[in-house]
């Protein structure tokens, strides 16, 4: 299992975790930041567990995040 | 006498909006949450500000102009549009724009344009292109008096009018950080950290310092100048009377990033400046004046930019500031006695004495300097007031509780 945790309120919104991880991310078009698909949100810090097949895709999307604000744990 | 230069402010919260208000600008700039240049600034306003803004400023008679000038991509435009139409509705008086999709809807929206530095416009054939949609537009920073006098003299020549129907109004930087590339044009963020400095999200390598490796031999290089790729901060207030005889009709102040107290002094400074330019009474006394007092906030050292034909940059040999002045925290605002004149704080760090130099910020206050001639601490006359106590002083403004209260010290005390 695989758990995936987004800041989403400090995302500035520049499109690399949906490159990199298309399954999980898409950028909002209501706010221009990017939303983890499945995720519930409790206090500003949007969570999804997933399957251990997602984890290299969104591992490479938290390396590339420029504002490190994405999390992903295997557990 | 009243400058016809329009000074343009920077603000990065309501603290630098009210100092920019308070202190003589004519107009303010500012950015909402994201699709700024200062993405990554904590301190932007949201969507929901707008009314507040346009209201203190228009009170004021200030302008307000709202920053919507990063690349944008087609995931942004709803967004895009969300913020055009609450512009229009809140009465912000224009966006500073550089992308098409932005500079087009806005067109269509009757929402003013300023066209942004991310445009680097250079030449008057640029002018009369934007010209079509913008009534005003800054110039790139890289460019001479002489080319700025040349472009405002060729749009009087060729008569070019922006949509309102007037001459189009041309304004230049004339204080603030400047990019050790081309505006806009910088890829060294995205690089090494994936963070565009064209979404406003520059993570500032070149303020930093740098060895050169010799491949071959592994010989590092130190280079006397530490900070290689990081110039100094433009300063125009020695030569500001030839800037304006260039012909601009806005000047306009950077740092949207710094504190309130930079906005204030800056502004002031300019403020003064263009006036004494406006009524004939602009000298060498002034202007040392002026530059003492620009050198007590955030800088890194002046020059004159490119303005003055200087081919290659001047590099900063601080990594940070080199302001004569620092602030120390001292505490917070807790009331203020209105009909005595009497302010009272919290002092939850350091200790204040009798004599220093106070500086209080706040979203409401603006920026306030004074000094303490006499204070009391729990109702007892005092020289000091420690950390945890209570104290109140005479003071001219009113003070709120959203207040923060700072020491003013020179800059080598913080240092030792």
């Amino acid at each position: 299992m695989v758990i995936i945790t987004h800041q989403r309120d400090k995302c500035i919104g520049c499109n690399y975790c949906v490159e990199l991880a298309y399954q999980r991310w898409r950028m909002s078009k209501k706010d221009g930041k990017a939303t983890l698909l499945g995720a519930e949100n409790k206090k500003g810090f949007h969570t999804v567990r997933v399957d251990d097949a997602e984890f290299d895709d969104n591992e490479r999307a938290a390396k590339a995040c420029p504002v490190n604000i994405i999390q992903v744990k295997m557990i | 006498m009243r400058s016809s230069v329009e000074l343009m402010a920077p603000a990065g919260g309501f603290d630098s909006l009210q100092a920019a208000i308070d202190n003589g600008a004519d107009s303010v700039y500012f950015g909402v949450d994201q699709l700024n240049m200062r993405a990554r600034a904590t301190m932007n306003f949201t969507l929901g500000d707008l009314e507040e803004i346009a209201e203190r400023c228009q009170k004021a008679g200030v302008k307000t102009y709202l920053t919507l000038n990063t690349i944008v991509y087609d995931h942004d435009l709803s967004i895009i549009k969300t913020v055009i139409n609450r512009v229009k509705e809140s009465g912000i008086d224009a966006v500073i724009a550089s992308d098409q999709a932005v500079i087009g809807y806005a067109k269509s929206q009757g929402v003013d344009v300023h066209i942004s530095t991310q445009l680097n416009v250079t030449n008057v054939e640029t002018v009369r292109f934007y010209s079509l949609f913008a009534n005003v537009m800054v110039l790139s920073r890289e460019l001479s008096l002489r080319q700025v006098k040349d472009i405002c003299d060729g749009i009087k020549k060729d008569n070019i009018r922006g949509p309102n129907g007037d001459l189009v109004r041309i304004e230049v930087f004339g204080h603030g950080a400047l990019c050790m590339a081309v505006s806009g044009k910088c890829y060294l963020s995205l690089h090494t950290s994936n963070s565009s400095a064209n979404r406003g999200a520059c993570v500032q390598n070149c303020r930093r310092k740098y060895k050169v490796i010799d491949l071959e031999d592994g010989h590092e290089l130190e280079l006397d100048n530490e900070y290689i790729m990081s110039p100094k901060d433009l300063c125009t207030i020695d030569f500001l009377d030839q800037l304006v005889d260039t012909g601009i009709s806005v000047l306009k102040i950077e740092g949207r990033g710094r504190a309130p107290e930079y906005v204030a002094t800056t502004i002031k400074c300019y403020r003064e400046a263009l006036d004494s330019i406006a009524d004939g009474t602009y000298s060498e006394e002034k202007v040392s004046d002026w530059m003492a007092r620009l050198e007590t906030v955030y800088n890194r050292g002046f020059w004159g930019g490119y303005f003055l034909g200087q081919e290659l940059g001047e590099w900063t040999d601080a990594s940070g500031s080199k302001a004569t002045q620092k602030k120390v925290y001292l505490g917070k605002g807790m009331h203020y006695y209105s009909k005595a004149g009497i302010a009272q704080f919290k002092i939850e760090a350091q200790q204040l004495r009798k004599g220093d130099k106070i500086l209080i910020t706040g979203p409401t206050t603006g920026v306030v300097e004074a000094e303490i001639t006499t204070m009391r601490v729990d109702d007892h006359e005092a020289d000091v007031a420690t950390r945890g106590s209570e104290v109140t002083f005479p003071l001219d403004s009113i003070i709120r509780s959203s207040d923060k209260l700072y020491k003013v010290v020179p800059s080598e005390e913080v240092e030792n």
